[in-house]
């Protein structure tokens, strides 16, 4: 496929594990991709081969066409003619250059004119005016991500690959960065693979998830898929049992906003950025289930549904209701006996709208 | 006292520094980042003039440079002369002296830049050679200062090599450390005291700049 990132390749660790990776993307348009999986998966490692910075023992990688990488015929482009922008997850910024420095590393080859309106157009992009004679010991965290950010993206790279992009950060500036890094990432022409174990950061930034564990890709798909209907309990316990569905904002009053749901409504608290789409997340065990009449209760949100599904996990089960939406519960084993929950029963699940996490996209 | 010794000496120290820093900073760059399995071999090699007594290094050295061997046959060949007792000769062997003086150092600083800042530089899209110049080398500013201010002051006090390779030609080969023996072996002890004193103040005054300037002068060979 011309337009395609394609990779099937394989690097083995001396006395370690062997890290196995096998997919494809779209390599002409500004597709995020997120690698998924708790540290030590071979996330890193998938990232790093592709960036020619690691080696690996076997398979191919080829980008649009160009061949990057092949075992067998011994090919393996360097980083520096793959035309990749790497964002490392501490930034790895120059500590002896300036931010202007920095930014304008990689384009040596321009005359120092359309150097500096380049630099100029990232310092505006990533709105770090006034910063550019520093050097980055002198800037926050946020603000060397911004540099860093900045680095990457001026000499224009066909492919990004950023590795744990917020980790480094505290937790109030990761929470104001992602939605900027999200707008950022669609507004760049080149396609993505970010690679995080944060579920939060995955949901914001990715069109596609690959779910990383022991060394493989074990699940591909859109977001709420991969995070609603894991393939197996592996993946399922990586991305955490929980409800994640696509909604768009509706009314809103009072600080909450009405969510379309598949054809239910839900209430939450409006987020800050009051985002027309979202993804809307519930943790099964924020979600109770009630048969016959209603007491009255706090809680915004009555769904009427029908049950198809009910697992016994260890001391609870997990039900999976049909609301107008696919919403998974977790309840205790004794209070589904003492319910009668099984398949086909008609029941309430009640939602506090608190509890409904919202991710703006 | 005479002067002609010290500036003789400032001389051949001034030049193996300078021939250290473009001998020594490839080989330092090849120790820090090759994986041959065997490089340890060549790390002993460069580091042999610390425990070699500088009489059996001078005695090789001398046998090197002596008109019937290949290395001094060739060097007549170029130029015309001989390069035993002479101030190029003494330079050589100087050069090799203070080897580990300069390869050390540098080796320890450039195994302390941040590896990610040469792969961020690598996949910048700047080859290998302009990574090195535009990273490595100025965040190793410190050690290569560190490794020339050293192999200086180390070859200011060199004896044993001098007197095997360069014997006691006044203006040639009588460096600072001979005339003083020399002085000393003629019970002139005014004008050996008088040369030691500037020698001394001299040293002094290089390593307190030094150690003023940076801190963790004395690296020796990287833990790796």
């Amino acid at each position: 496929m011309a337009h395609e990132i394609t990779a099937d390749f394989e690097k083995v660790y001396d006395g370690g594990p062997t890290i196995r990776a096998a997919f494809h993307m779209p390599a002409d348009r500004p597709h995020v991709t997120v690698l998924f999986g708790p540290s030590g998966s071979g996330k890193t490692t998938i990232l790093r081969c592709l960036a020619g910075l690691d080696r690996p023992q076997a398979g191919r990688i080829s980008f649009a066409g160009a061949l990057w990488f092949d075992a067998d015929e011994g090919i393996m482009m360097p980083p520096q003619q793959r035309g990749i922008g790497y964002l490392f997850q501490d930034y790895a910024l120059f500590p002896h250059l300036t931010v202007t420095q920095n930014i304008g590393y990689a384009l040596a080859s321009l005359s120092a004119e359309a150097r500096a309106t380049r630099v100029n157009e990232m310092i505006t992009l990533l709105k770090l005016e006034g910063l550019g004679e520093r050097r980055p010991s002198q800037l926050a965290g946020g603000q060397q991500q911004r540099v860093a950010l900045a680095r990457v993206l001026a000499p224009h790279p066909q492919l990004l690959l950023l590795d744990e992009p917020l980790s480094a950060l505290d937790v109030p500036t990761r929470e104001e960065l992602r939605g900027e890094l999200r707008g950022l990432l669609r507004s760049q022409p080149s396609p993505v693979m970010c690679v995080t174990h944060d579920s939060l950061e995955a949901l914001t930034l990715a069109d596609e998830v690959a779910v990383v564990a022991g060394g493989r890709i074990v699940q591909v798909g859109p977001p709420e898929e991969v995070f609603s209907r894991p393939v197996d309990a592996q993946v399922a316990a990586i991305v955490g049992v929980e409800t994640v569905v696509a909604a768009k904002a509706g009314e809103r009053t009072d600080g909450l906003v009405a969510l379309e749901v598949g054809s239910a409504r839900l209430w939450a608290i409006d987020s800050a950025e009051r985002a027309t789409n979202f993804f809307v997340s519930i943790r099964a065990e924020d979600v109770t289930v009630t048969t016959g009449a209603l007491p009255s209760s706090s809680a915004r949100n009555h769904l009427a549904g029908r049950i198809t599904e009910v697992r016994p996990a260890g001391p609870v089960s997990r039900v999976v209701l049909e609301c107008g939406f696919t919403l998974i519960a977790l309840v205790t084993r004794q209070a589904a006996q003492d319910l009668g929950l099984r398949p086909g029963a008609l029941v309430t699940a009640t939602v506090k709208a608190s509890t409904i996490h919202l991710i703006p996209r | 006292m005479s002067w002609e010794p010290i500036i003789l000496t400032l001389r051949l120290a001034g030049l193996t520094a300078a021939i250290l820093v473009v001998v020594g900073v490839p080989i330092a760059y090849w120790l820090t980042y090759s994986r041959w399995r065997w490089k340890f071999l060549v790390e002993a090699v460069v580091a042999l003039p610390l425990v070699l007594p500088p009489t059996v290094l001078g005695f090789y050295v001398l046998v090197a440079v002596s008109p019937r061997s290949p290395l001094g046959q060739m060097y007549q060949t170029l130029t015309g002369h001989s390069l035993a007792f002479t101030f190029e000769g003494l330079l050589f062997a100087s050069v090799l002296y203070s080897l580990p003086f300069a390869v050390q150092p540098f080796t320890s600083a450039f195994g302390a830049v941040d590896p990610k800042l040469v792969e961020a530089s690598w996949t910048l899209g700047v080859s290998r050679l302009k990574t090195f110049l535009r990273v490595t080398l100025p965040l190793s500013a410190a050690g290569v200062v560190t490794g020339v201010v050293l192999s200086f002051a180390h070859t200011l006090g060199e004896f044993g090599v001098v007197l095997m390779v360069g014997g006691n030609i006044p203006g040639v080969t009588r460096t600072v450390s001979i005339d003083i023996y020399d002085e000393v072996q003629a019970l002139n002890y005014p004008a050996a005291a008088q040369t030691a004193l500037v020698l001394l103040l001299f040293s002094f005054v290089i390593l307190s700049v030094v150690y003023a300037l940076n801190r963790r002068v004395w690296a020796v060979w990287p833990m790796r």
